[in-house]
């Protein structure tokens, strides 16, 4: 009996140790190790995630919409919002000599969204790689689309940071802690570069999928990075010199998009910036956003999600991003249709009897106008957040209304559907124009900027009100070619800048480009903080706020390996 | 009739045996060493007599009577004089009380004097009665070593922190429970414990304790037995406890401003940033102001009458705490009911606890029972029980209103001029209009979340099988689970209120199903050699098996409102699915031998052997050693002649424990779908329902539909993972003095813990997905504990005992490579190294800039300015930046300590219990609300003091609404001594004398956190709300009885 029961013990007692090492494996569910992620559909899937990873910004980590270090940060608009501590980074970019190397929220969150969208590009690159043509005949065409997303994420990084590292997919996690932030201005762009120039040369001419970029969006961002690069910098942010060899392939690369016939200005501007008109015929490249696609709220573009009319109650919140009294008056005409290059600034405009450019009423919501062109409810000064503050304009064009399909509202903020237009073709247009201008052949940029000003002036279709009256006065008219120097000429191109492209955050990096932000912005402040006293303390200091500070935290994490930028 | 015949010949008897009364002598000796025992009080028929310091004495008796012999710590014994009686020897034995206790050690139970580890046994006594319902809050203060901290009143009664012996590891300090001899790291199965069903609660404090739980033990083991067995009258015991209990948070609110308070200091602040107070706050107030920036005059403030200029909404006045907060009411009813004979027993417990929760629209219920049978066959040599304990809970708790706000944090922050109700006095009212917050009611945020309800099923038990095939030789099998599900409702409906709203309703069903099962199966041996040496040996085999399951459902679209229609079925909008599933494995081998060498020499040496699937190949299986050793002085012959000592060991032991606590897949490289996924499906928060993450994209270009999706990675491989591990010293002395009328014990303890398991952020370049777990650091912690009892002289009806424990640890990091580092608090210069990651790290300050020429001299320090906080240049490198930070404070005290008071007069008694920490500099988030000032929120009345040309005698800097000098960040502006002594509870009962029905019957009333002591520098009211989500502990009011029949 009693052996029995030994027995019975230790016969259970092997049995159970004999089954261990098998009792402890644990087979993780619903996950994929990198082995599994070898097949084409897989490594496609890959891809599809790196298209993914350039919309996958947010409200205080923007990557693509560039309100904020764009917009804010020029003469364009104010941050807006509920008094300038809401939301006190911007604030702090706003000032300008607020920001400090340990915010939080944009600065480093910013940084490590395009690194993440970088990683997305670098991990399917390498799954790309390792297929033969045979098994992934779209292999050369998926490795130049990933090469274009990569560049896109690093020429943003370069836009706001200047001294980033970079790297490409052959570096293992242990390389990429040993490269700095400290390549010359000429080695960053060219790497930069050289995975456009990879796009250009493998991508197809047309892509079967429109959100794909193709052959000529390579060109057409090639080009955009020429033209930044041909504009030499020192060390601290000066231009010392513009590099004619670029701006000759600025004016080729353009040449070539332009010559492909794919592309040409939309009938009315407001087709780019309404859901329904978006990857027309002016869409070069787009970051692709969604709605009812199954997702929760949907893939929707949260980057803007503040800057709604915050009294008006369809939308309720938050009021960001105001147009700044310098932009309203800045598309003010004179008789002869043109812009007051000079006199412009000189008093606030009276919008009741100044003839203006239309763009202004595509930009700007304005008490009584046409907001985003629903004529049933008229922009009302009660929609502004913080008129004592910030005035009383609004922006609009990255906004849709309430009623628009592409719209969600979750919570108190608000999503769109409506792509993000990175390169439209009026920036084709306007880049070489730029370039032909430097080259000393303004007369060759004057049709490009006239033709701007064209289709500018015929979008009025929909700013009528519902009387069928205009809110504005509308006067604008093409440059002649008399008097058309290279310096007018300049002048005018940037004017065309500013205006075609006002709110849509390109004109910071214009003016840090053409080595004017110091001048620009601290003649703007001393005008604008009589109109605006919360700009008092303001203050661009030339050699450090052309760019944001390294984020501290990534200094940290590779143990001083990154340099901060000058004079931070 | 017999029975009278005898009573009255006992009379005759005695009044004989009067006439006969003569000296009686004896003496009174230890039972255990024999020692003579002074002070012990011999009654006899009404005489009275003292034994002197030879234990001798006199008394006057007779033959037949009843003389008692008492001595404090003794049991009393009596015996019955009989004729011819002179020289009486009594030998008193000690009474049951600690060191005699029987304590369950791991797998297998100890006397508690023969222990040789750091063991504390938890006196469970008075926390019977604990209106929280959460036995483990009610220990808060009372158990040396066991470090706990509320998460606030919430009316579920968690938590938030649970440290034995301070913080050993960087993640979750969380112990291990075993309760009934399954494992398990949910401590819920023991909160929810009914404390009338516990019988004892150990915790295994250092590494030779703990060891034989091997790789899950290095937080220390909380060892929870049920009772049973305990009746073998084979008569039916019932035991009630009931009690009612209110629950105020009254006294610790903040003090904030009235609406034309509010008003005036914007408009200070305001003018302070040369800013026109109407352009940001026109809309709310009117300011009555001379209009001069350089010598503003404020005549006065008033409210403008509607927000948002909406005539149905009047501006208020509106004490949110007010609004929010009412009396809880928690009632607590209990029954047991035991029955057991020789062979079988059975106790029955039902429970159910229901607090209507202090903030409004809020509650918990819950509801368990439990079930312990076993029995005995072949004479005791086979023993069967099962015990199986079920508890069924359903809260609504604390609601966020809809960008994520906790409605407890609006209730302090929220302005004042915003109403409650529209004019109407029912529809909810809210900000429109400049000036306000984007944030809702929260009143109406709560009152929405009134059908949100989480359940929570917890089924907890095990079965075994006991068999002694031979004398001393027992083999046992124990099959135990723990089961528990978890399904969290959450309605959203529509709304309006003031400008926000919500257009789309939605039921959102969050669920999942955890399952561990655990089979152990132990030998024990007890070998006695002979009378001197004395061996235990257990050996056995543990499995656990842990799965969990999780769903969550969500539907839009709901035609109407009302809390039956929002069932999945009735939505007609979108729909979102997701789900799945993780677990792990974990296998173990052990064996403990105890050596015992006539009582005096005590020796146990463990070891185990643990393998766990959260470990990879490399590292799957680790070994975890301990011995200890004890030495009980006291029985050496040595110490027969001494006095003093009536008890005292030495103990001494080292082992090594594990700790496992990382996620099941931590060690895998990861790719993972993410299907349109937001930051907040990962991690909540306020921006995180705004970042995308997913990975899917519409390439066709189409703005609907489904999309192509692909894969990221979410986590780096690491097949080298494996457990940390912790060593530790433990040496204690346990001792008895002045006949056990004082005892205690103490404790000293190192321990190192290598190898710590950490998931630290990389930098940024490395990628999406880079982070993985690794055991990256080291950690010392070194610490004492002390307790002190005192047992009072016994005066007629008056009793007292005196109990005070105190504690102390520190930990430090050791060691922490330098790639991990940056994930710490610290900087390029100042690490993290030498301090414990509770430590405060941020800019000192030097008071307030009272000059231009003051910031001119300073330091360079952006938003500088007169009235401003002057930082400290710490590097005089002279800029303020973040190479200034360095550690100003730590959030855990240098000393925790308890004091027990229990009194008893006649049927009276009367018990005080308090404890506090000490040595504690932290946060106090009230300065943030009383001396700076918000843009959006409310604020305390301190602003009133702040700084100004003329006033200048103050540290509450000058108003600004830009604060660019960026005051809220981190530094010692904010830390003050958060040390605090708080009367926790105080009780005072009544023992009815037994009636026919009843045993036993006591009624009480009691009153926990009645008042405490802080630091003055410390401006919040409650020195334990460090911050402002939970909602604030209350003052507690309770009245209970306690019946037995």
């Amino acid at each position: 009996m009693n052996k029995k029961y030994i027995t019975a013990c230790i016969a259970s007692a092997t049995l159970f140790f004999g089954s261990c090492k098998k009792q402890l494996e644990y087979t993780p569910t619903g996950v994929l190790s990198s082995a599994d992620l070898t097949s084409p559909a897989a490594v496609e899937g890959l891809v599809t995630a790196a298209y993914a990873g350039i919309g996958n910004g947010d409200m205080i980590g923007p990557i693509y919409s560039m309100w904020a270090y764009g917009s804010v940060r020029s003469d364009d608009a104010y941050k807006g919002g509920g008094g300038t501590g809401d939301v006190g980074e911007i604030d702090a970019m706003e000032h300008y000599n607020l920001v400090t190397p340990t915010m939080d929220a944009f600065v480093s969150r910013t940084w490590k969204n395009l690194f993440k969208s970088v990683s997305r590009a670098n991990v399917a690159l390498r799954a790309v790689d390792k297929l033969s043509e045979a098994a992934f005949p779209q292999k050369q065409s998926r490795l130049a689309e990933l090469k274009f997303l990569r560049a896109h994420s690093y020429f943003t990084m370069k836009l706001l940071y200047k001294n980033i590292p970079i790297f490409d997919e052959n570096a293992t996690a242990d390389d990429i802690l040993k490269v700095s932030n400290d390549l010359s201005w000429e080695e960053s762009w060219n790497k930069i570069a050289g995975d456009f120039q990879f796009a250009v040369d493998n991508l197809p001419v047309t892509q079967s999928q429109i959100g794909r970029p193709n052959k000529y969006a390579a060109q057409a961002y090639l080009a955009k990075l020429r033209l930044f690069q041909a504009y030499e910098q020192n060390a601290t942010h000066k231009v010392t010199n513009i590099n004619a060899a670029r701006l000759q392939e600025v004016v080729d690369l353009c040449q070539s998009v332009i010559s492909s016939g794919k592309y040409s200005l939309s009938a009315d501007i407001a087709n780019n910036f309404l859901p329904e008109t978006e990857n027309g015929s002016e869409s070069v490249f787009a970051i692709q956003f969604t709605i009812n696609d199954g997702t929760t709220a949907g893939r929707l573009n949260y980057e803007d999600g503040l800057n709604y009319p915050h009294g008006a109650p369809q939308y309720g919140c938050c009021g960001f991003h105001a147009a700044s009294q310098n932009l309203v008056n800045a598309y003010t005409t004179n008789a002869s249709g043109l812009p007051n290059f000079t006199t412009f600034n000189n008093s606030i405009a009276n919008l009741n009897t100044a003839t203006v450019d239309v763009r202004i009423d595509h930009t700007v919501g304005i008490d009584g106008h046409v907001y985003k062109y629903d004529n049933t409810k008229l922009f009302s000064n009660s929609w502004v957040r913080d008129p004592g503050v910030y005035g009383n304009f609004h922006t609009m064009r990255n906004q849709q209304l309430a009623t628009s399909s592409s719209y969600f509202k979750n919570g108190p903020f608000m999503g769109v559907a409506k792509n993000y237009d990175i390169i439209r073709y009026a920036e084709v247009l306007l880049m070489q124009a730029e370039a032909y201008i430097e080259l000393g052949q303004p007369d060759k940029a004057l049709p490009l900027i006239n033709q701007i000003r064209a289709r500018a002036a015929a979008s009025t279709g929909r700013l009528k009100k519902q009387d069928g009256t205009f809110a504005s006065n509308y006067n604008m008219q093409p440059y002649p070619a008399a008097g058309w120097t290279q310096a007018y000429a300049r002048t005018a191109l940037q004017w065309e800048r500013r205006l075609e492209f006002a709110t849509e955050g390109q004109r910071f990096f214009d003016l840090v480009r053409w080595g004017m932000a110091a001048q620009v912005l601290n003649d703007y402040i001393s005008v604008e903080k009589s109109r605006r006293t919360f700009l008092a303390t303001a203050v661009f200091t030339a050699g450090r706020d052309e760019y944001l500070p390294i984020p501290q935290s990534e200094i940290t994490f590779t143990k001083g390996l990154y340099k901060q930028n000058p004079n931070y | 009739m017999q029975r009278l015949f005898m009573i009255i010949t006992g009379l005759l008897c005695s009044v004989i045996i009067f006439a006969q009364e003569k000296a009686v002598t004896g003496v009174v000796l230890h039972k255990a060493n024999h020692n003579p025992l002074a002070g012990a009080t011999i009654a006899a028929n009404g005489k009275m007599a003292v034994t002197d310091a030879n234990g001798k004495f006199t008394i006057q008796a007779s033959a037949g009577d009843l003389v008692t012999i008492t001595h404090v710590g003794m049991k009393p014994v009596s015996i019955k004089l009989a004729g011819g009686m002179q020289n009486l020897s009594i030998e008193l034995e000690e009474e049951e009380k600690e060191l005699e206790q029987f304590v369950i050690i791991g797998y297998q139970a100890q006397r508690k004097k023969d222990l040789t580890g750091a063991v504390a046994v938890v006196d469970l006594a008075p926390v019977k009665n604990n209106s929280s319902g959460n036995v483990m809050q009610a220990l808060q203060g009372r158990v040396a070593g066991l470090y706990i901290e509320k998460n606030g009143g919430s009316p579920n009664g968690t938590n938030s922190r649970i440290l034995i012996r301070g913080s050993n590891t960087l993640g979750v300090n969380d112990p291990l429970y075993i309760i009934d001899g399954i494992p398990t790291t949910r401590p819920e199965v023991f909160q929810n414990m009914d404390p009338a069903a516990i019988a004892s609660v150990q915790v295994l404090k250092d590494a030779s304790a703990a060891s034989v739980y091997g790789a899950r033990a290095s937080n220390g083991v909380i060892i929870v037995t049920t009772k049973n067995g305990g009746n073998t009258s084979g008569k039916v015991n019932l035991q009630f406890n009931s009690s009612i209990a209110a629950q105020s948070e009254k006294s610790v609110r903040f003090n904030m401003l009235n609406s034309v308070d509010r008003g005036r200091a914007l408009w200070q602040a305001s003018v302070n940033d040369k800013q026109d107070p109407a352009a940001a706050y026109g809309e709310i107030y009117a300011f009555d102001w001379n209009n001069d920036y350089n010598n503003p005059v404020l005549n006065g403030v008033t409210v403008k009458p509607f927000v948002g200029g909406d005539p149905n909404t009047p501006a208020g006045n509106t004490d949110w705490q007010d609004v929010m907060y009412k009396t809880g009411i928690v009632t607590n009813n209990s029954l047991t009911a035991s029955v057991g004979n020789k062979n079988s027993s059975l106790e029955i417990n039902l429970n159910y606890l229901k607090n209507t929760g202090m903030l409004r629209y809020t509650g918990y219920k819950r509801m368990s029972g439990s079930i312990n049978a076993i029995t005995k066959a072949f004479d005791g040599k086979a023993s069967f029980g099962v015990n199986v304990r079920v508890a069924n809970s359903n809260e609504t708790l604390t609601a966020r209103d809809i960008g994520g706000e906790q409605t407890t944090f609006l209730a302090v922050t929220l302005a004042p001029t915003i109403p409650v109700y529209q004019k109407d006095g029912e529809t909810f009212a809210g900000a429109s209009g400049g000036g306000y917050s984007d944030r809702n009611n929260p009143l109406h945020m709560q009152y929405l979340s009134r059908w949100d309800n989480a359940n929570r099923l917890s089924t907890f038990g095990s079965v075994f099988a006991e068999v002694q095939p031979l004398k001393n030789l027992f083999v046992r099998s124990t099959l135990g689970a723990d089961y528990a599900t978890y399904l969290n409702k959450t309605i959203l409906p529509t709304f309006t209120e003031g400008a926000f709203n919500r257009t789309t309703n939605s039921l959102a069903l969050d669920q999942n199903k955890y399952l561990s099962y655990t089979f152990s199966n132990t030998v024990r041996y007890n070998w006695n050699i002979n009378d001197e040496h004395n061996i235990k040996i257990l050996a056995g085999t543990e499995y656990i098996n842990t799965n969990l399951d999780y769903q969550y459902t969500k539907k839009e679209g709901f035609a109407i409102q009302t809390e039956e229609y929002f069932t999945l079925s009735a939505g007609t909008g979108n729909t979102y699915v997701s789900g799945g599933s993780t677990g792990n494995r974990l296998f173990s081998l052990f064996g403990r031998i105890d050596y015992n060498f006539s009582d005096k020499y005590l020796l146990a040496v463990t070891i185990r052997r643990d393998g766990s699937s959260r470990f990879g190949a490399n590292n799957r299986f680790g070994i975890f050693p301990a011995a200890s050793a004890g030495w009980r002085i006291d029985r050496e012959a040595f110490m027969s002649k001494q006095k003093l000592f009536s008890e005292l060991k030495l103990r001494a032991g080292v082992g090594r424990v594990g700790n496992q606590q990382i996620g099941d897949l931590a060690r895998f490289g990861l790719f993972d779908t993410r299907y349109g996924t937001n930051q907040n499906q990962l991690t909540a928060g306020f921006w995180e329902q705004y970042m995308n993450i997913g990975t899917a994209y519409s390439l066709s270009g189409a703005n609907t539909g489904t999309l192509p999706s692909g894969f990221v990675q979410t986590q780096a491989e690491n097949p080298d993972l494996k457990w940390e591990t912790t060593d530790e010293i433990n040496t204690g002395i346990d001792f008895a003095i002045l006949q056990n009328k004082i005892y205690g014990s103490f404790d000293y303890f190192s321990r190192k813990t290598t190898g710590i398991l950490i998931t630290p952020p990389v930098a940024s370049a490395l990628g999406e997905g880079q982070t993985k777990a690794v055991n990256g650091a080291s950690k010392t912690n070194k610490g004492w504990e002390l307790v002190i009892g005192y047992q009072g002289e016994r005066r007629g009806d008056f009793r007292y005992d005196v109990k005070l424990n105190f504690a102390h640890f520190k930990d430090k990091i050791t060691e922490l490579p330098e790639s991990v580092r940056p994930a710490y608090a610290g900087n390029l210069v100042s690490t993290i190294i030498g301090h414990s990651q509770f430590d405060i790290f941020g800019y000192k300050t030097n008071g307030i800039f009272q000059s231009q020429e003051e910031v001119n001299k300073a330091a360079t320090q952006i938003g500088a300015g007169p009235g401003r906080i002057r930082y400290v240049d710490i590097n005089n490198d002279g800029v303020i930046n973040d190479l200034d930070r360095t550690w100003i404070g730590t959030t855990l005290p240098s000393l925790e300590y308890g004091l027990r008071i229990d009194l008893s007069y006649k049927q009276f008694d009367l018990s005080l219990f308090g404890s506090g920490v000490a040595g504690r500099k932290g946060f106090d988030v009230y300065t943030v609300f009383n001396n700076l000032m918000r843009s959006r929120e409310n604020v305390g009345p301190g602003v009133f003091d702040a700084w100004t040309p003329q006033h200048t005698n103050t540290n509450i800097p000058a108003l600004t609404l830009k604060d660019n000098n960026n005051e809220n960040r981190t530094s010692d502006y904010f830390i003050v001594s958060t040390s605090y002594f708080k009367m926790r509870n105080i009780q005072l009962g009544y023992n009815v004398k037994a009636k026919t029905i009843f045993t036993s019957l006591r009624v009480y009333a009691m009153a926990e956190n009645l008042f405490w002591f802080k630091s003055k520098s410390y401006q919040s009211p409650d020195p334990e709300r460090i911050d402002l989500q939970p909602i604030p502990v209350p003052k507690t009011f309770t009245f209970g009885v306690n019946a037995s029949f």
